[in-house]
């Protein structure tokens, strides 16, 4: 079984962002929960946060092609 | 960056793009999506959007004619219902009306039969009393007639003479009569 | 790259899908070759545009027929819950074609990547993930400019209320923010998502197939599973390729709104 570090690096790298999505779906089920009529106006937002948190995963993706020693 | 090196030495045996970063975008993919979407948005921009906001807009006036159509129906039937009862108290007033003037002719109507029956035995009396007294009055002049020449034939008889002579005779028996007639009243009766 | 050869006991070895996998050249092999993926969106265009042409052709007030429900709702949907909620109902209505294209474009080029006859998520080739974003990219920075002139757009990149110590690293990480994070993570998202989805059922689909026909013992049963979870995993997919439409249209709405509104 061959493969590359980058991609372990790039897992670990995930681990950050992906407690962060958990974090904003969390709150938004805790808000919908609380108040369900506010669930129109939190779901942008929701969504928004999560988009924010990925974006750091993307870097690392992005980041864990670059490398060309993976091969 | 290396990897540039390496895969455009790869290039020159034509496989560039088979072994290149999936990050590296191939320009004519590039080139061919921003033709697809200036197509599409064309498309969408100039057409089915306005036909969609025009349907969107026809449907909001239509919804908003609708309320005021529902509306304007609203206030017909209240209108309606304002004169139906107009109508209805109308009626009643009107039904009350006739019955009063009905009530009203009825007791003139057993009013004037009362008068009517009254008059009728006013009328029944008097004739009776009118009857009743002329009756009287023949039976007493018969009677005093009936008196007179009893009387007389018992006195001519008593006294032998003949008292036949009328002066004398009317004389005799009125002044007898009044006589009677005097002394007679209640005691008249009993004496009688 | 390749990401693993699994042996079996069969003696035939495993090639796993590898990114290679997507470069597809139906004609030529260079920079301008034709792919299909450039298949797939060009056909994915003409089918759009059909039906979208053939739906509004004769709208009704009172819709018709499930087509016309369809599209009013999709249309509905980015028009007043995207950009109507996002930009304010003042100056939505401009934006609002570019964003219903991006929408309907990006959906369905990604949910050929589940549909039978197609099974290719043209943004898996982050050429025209980059393409979509180019044009916000510079849409959202000409909007900015054109309403607040070149020196007060960069200036109104600044937020309000920095303490003065930090205001050249904030202004730093801002320009970065506009004009290396947004694009990259708008254009990489997209393509992330519906290239490793991609990938994770072409191994699983592939992989089954392999334990099945040339797994000994219990591996065939192994491949069931493998299918059945390819399976489920494609229907995941399915929520992902929508959810990932709405997120690009929702991000895009967000940028210009940023850049109409007159405080950063």
């Amino acid at each position: 079984m061959g493969g590359s570090l980058n991609v372990i690096g790039y897992g670990l790298a995930a681990i950050g962002p992906a407690i962060a999505v958990g974090l904003v779906f969390a709150a938004y089920i805790n808000g919908v929960a609380r108040q369900p009529e506010s669930r129109g106006m939190l779901q942008p937002i929701a969504i928004l946060g999560f988009a924010l948190a990925e974006a750091l995963a993307i870097l690392g993706f992005v980041l864990a092609f670059i490398n060309p020693g993976g091969e | 960056m290396p990897a540039w090196v390496m895969a455009a030495a790869a290039e020159e045996e034509g496989g560039f793009w088979e072994t290149a970063y999936p990050v590296l975008p191939h320009p004519g993919e590039l080139i061919a999506g921003l033709v697809f979407l200036a197509l599409l948005y064309l498309l969408v921009a100039k057409v089915v959007v306005p036909r969609l906001e025009k349907a969107f807009e026809e449907r909001r006036e239509a919804i908003q004619g609708g309320v005021e159509k529902a509306e304007r129906a609203q206030a017909e039937a209240n209108a309606a219902l304002q004169e139906y009862k107009a109508q209805l108290a109308d009626a009643r007033g009107e039904a009350n009306r006739i019955r009063e003037e009905a009530r009203q002719q009825g007791a003139a109507i057993l009013a004037e039969m009362r008068e009517q029956a009254q008059a009728e035995a006013e009328r029944i009396t008097v004739s009776a009393r009118a009857t009743i007294e002329a009756e009287r009055a023949q039976a007493a002049a018969q009677l005093r007639a009936e008196v007179g020449r009893l009387a007389t034939d018992l006195a001519s008889r008593i006294v032998g003479e003949s008292l036949q002579e009328p002066a004398r005779q009317s004389g005799v028996v009125d002044r007898f009569l009044a006589e009677l007639e005097s002394t007679s009243s209640p005691q008249g009766v009993t004496s009688r | 790259m390749s990401l693993s050869t699994l042996a079996t006991a069969g003696g035939e070895t495993f090639e796993a899908p590898t990114p290679g996998d997507f470069w597809q050249p139906l004609i030529g092999n260079g920079d301008f070759a034709i792919t299909r993926p450039m298949f797939v969106m060009a056909l994915s265009v003409v089918v759009i545009g059909a039906l979208l042409l053939a739906t509004t052709k004769r709208l009704t007030v009172v819709p018709a027929n499930k087509k016309q429900f369809a599209v009013e709702a999709l249309y509905g949907f980015v028009r007043n819950g995207v950009a109507r909620d996002i930009i304010g109902s003042k100056e939505f209505l401009r934006y609002v074609p570019l964003l219903f294209t991006m929408f309907v474009l990006i959906l369905v080029n990604n949910l050929a990547g589940v549909i039978p006859p197609i099974q290719f998520p043209t943004m898996s080739r982050i050429g025209f993930p980059i393409a979509l974003t180019l044009v916000v990219f510079v849409l959202y920075h000409a909007i900015g400019i054109k309403r607040k002139g070149l020196g007060g757009y960069f200036k109104s990149l600044m937020p309000a209320g920095v303490p003065v110590f930090l205001v050249p690293v904030v202004y730093l990480l801002e320009l970065f923010t506009y004009f290396v994070s947004r694009p990259l993570t708008l254009a990489v998202r997209l393509f992330a998502n519906m290239f490793a989805g991609h990938m994770l059922i072409l191994v699983l689909f592939l992989g089954g197939e392999h334990l099945l026909l040339h797994g000994e013992g219990l591996l065939p049963a192994a491949g069931v599973v493998s299918y059945l979870f390819g399976l489920v995993m494609s229907f995941f997919e399915l929520l992902i390729q929508v959810l990932q439409s709405y997120i690009f249209v929702l991000l895009t709405a967000t940028y210009i709104a940023g850049s109409l509104a007159d405080e950063h």
